[in-house]
């Protein structure tokens, strides 16, 4: 009986890593460089509502909500901006986590120091913020964010939008 | 795992644990509450497994590169390989009195679902689609009032608990408690479906199948003839 348990795992296992990289890493551009004010200005600066996600390539929980995010941007994308800050991380490990998780369609940036999280008062990773548009805060969700919430804060977003 | 997460799963964990003490001398067999509850453990161990699993295949990441993000379930369970999972361990484990450890589940399941499905008020994940009926809420700074979809679900689910627990101290046929539990189960997710926000990748026929399968499981029961 536990032999056989083990064997259903393993076979779950396997079946489950028959899975690839979203898109080649030599597709996915430098992250361009950023910071608290230069961020503040672009979320001032949009007349979409944005949704920004802090992540770094070496966050395990981070992994989890990607498929979320790229879902996401996949069916609001042209209502909603998403913007993603890796932080603290290196440029090619954070290049490599957007190819593999094929998130070409956020807008991401780099953030060495970790200035964007702290001006925004949050420590650590992952943050996703929800700003309306022209650069008001509407929510702050600290930790992983699941599919509920993140779906009712993008509906929320477009209401207030109209 | 996040400390939300674990609350909801300390929550299910309660509920079920706590009607399984309830039940234990009033419905199910005095003694059979520690064979049951490892039982329901080991299912909801093997199915949060193939459910994660499941899941990161799907999300595009590869478990045996990563195998630290199993522990990561936030977000990440396939609910419907979950269930399936969870149905067989226990098949495995009740070969020799299936519907005994079905019926004696049945009532500590619907609990313990309804438990998790209530924790989502702690989550930020327990609104739904915008609603007028007077008792739907608005999150704070928000004047969109919506259905508290999660709450529905609780309380259609601890009401079958209940109703369940009542029949079967009518000691119905062995094995119908069990099937109504899973027509319940999955009848009232796939009931509430539409009233959850998403991002399209509800597993809608992951739940008709269940409630088929229910269903299915019922009749059998009902027309079988009983052991002499």
């Amino acid at each position: 009986m536990p032999r056989l348990i083990v064997l259903l795992a393993a076979a779950a296992l396997l079946a489950a890593a028959c899975s690839s990289a979203a898109v080649p890493d030599d597709e996915v551009p430098a992250l361009p460089p950023t910071d608290a004010g230069a961020l503040n200005a672009l979320l001032a600066a949009s007349d979409r509502p944005v949704v920004l996600n802090v992540w770094a390539s070496w966050c395990i929980p981070c992994r989890s909500e990607a498929p979320l995010l790229r879902q996401a941007e996949a069916q609001f994308g042209d209502r909603v901006r998403f913007v993603g800050v890796a932080v603290r991380d290196d440029p090619g490990a954070a290049r490599a986590f957007v190819a593999e998780f094929g998130l070409t369609g956020l807008d991401h940036y780099f953030d060495s120091a970790g200035s964007v999280p702290g001006g925004l008062g949050a420590v650590g990773v992952p943050h996703t913020f929800f700003f309306a548009a022209g650069g008001a805060l509407v929510y702050h969700h600290a930790g992983v964010i699941g599919e509920g919430a993140l779906a009712l804060q993008i509906d929320e977003l477009m209401r207030r939008e109209g | 795992m996040e400390f939300t997460l674990l609350g909801a799963v300390a929550f299910a964990a309660a509920a079920t644990a706590g009607v399984l003490w309830f039940e234990a001398g009033r419905t199910n067999p005095p003694g059979s509450t520690r064979r049951l509850a490892d039982a329901a453990l080991a299912a909801t161990l093997a199915g949060l497994l193939a459910g994660r699993l499941a899941a990161m295949a799907g999300g595009g990441t590869n478990p045996l590169t990563h195998p630290a993000d199993i522990v990561i379930v936030r977000s990440g369970v396939d609910t419907g390989f979950a269930a399936l999972a969870a149905l067989v361990v226990l098949a495995l484990l009740a070969r020799r009195g299936p519907w005994a450890t079905l019926d004696g589940l049945a009532s500590a399941a619907l609990a313990g679902l309804a438990g998790w499905h209530l924790s989502g008020v702690f989550r930020s994940a327990w609104l739904g689609t915008p609603s007028d009926l007077p008792w739907a809420f608005a999150q704070a700074g928000s004047a969109v009032t919506r259905h508290p979809v999660e709450v529905y679900a609780a309380a259609s689910l601890l009401l079958g608990a209940v109703a369940l627990h009542l029949w079967k101290r009518r000691s119905p046929r062995p094995g119908v408690v069990g099937a109504t539990a899973l027509i319940v189960a999955a009848g009232v997710r796939l009931a509430t479906e539409p009233l959850r926000l998403g991002l399209g990748t509800g597993p809608e026929w992951w739940y008709t199948a269940g409630t088929a399968a229910g269903l299915a499981l019922l009749a059998w029961r009902l027309t079988r003839r009983p052991a002499p």
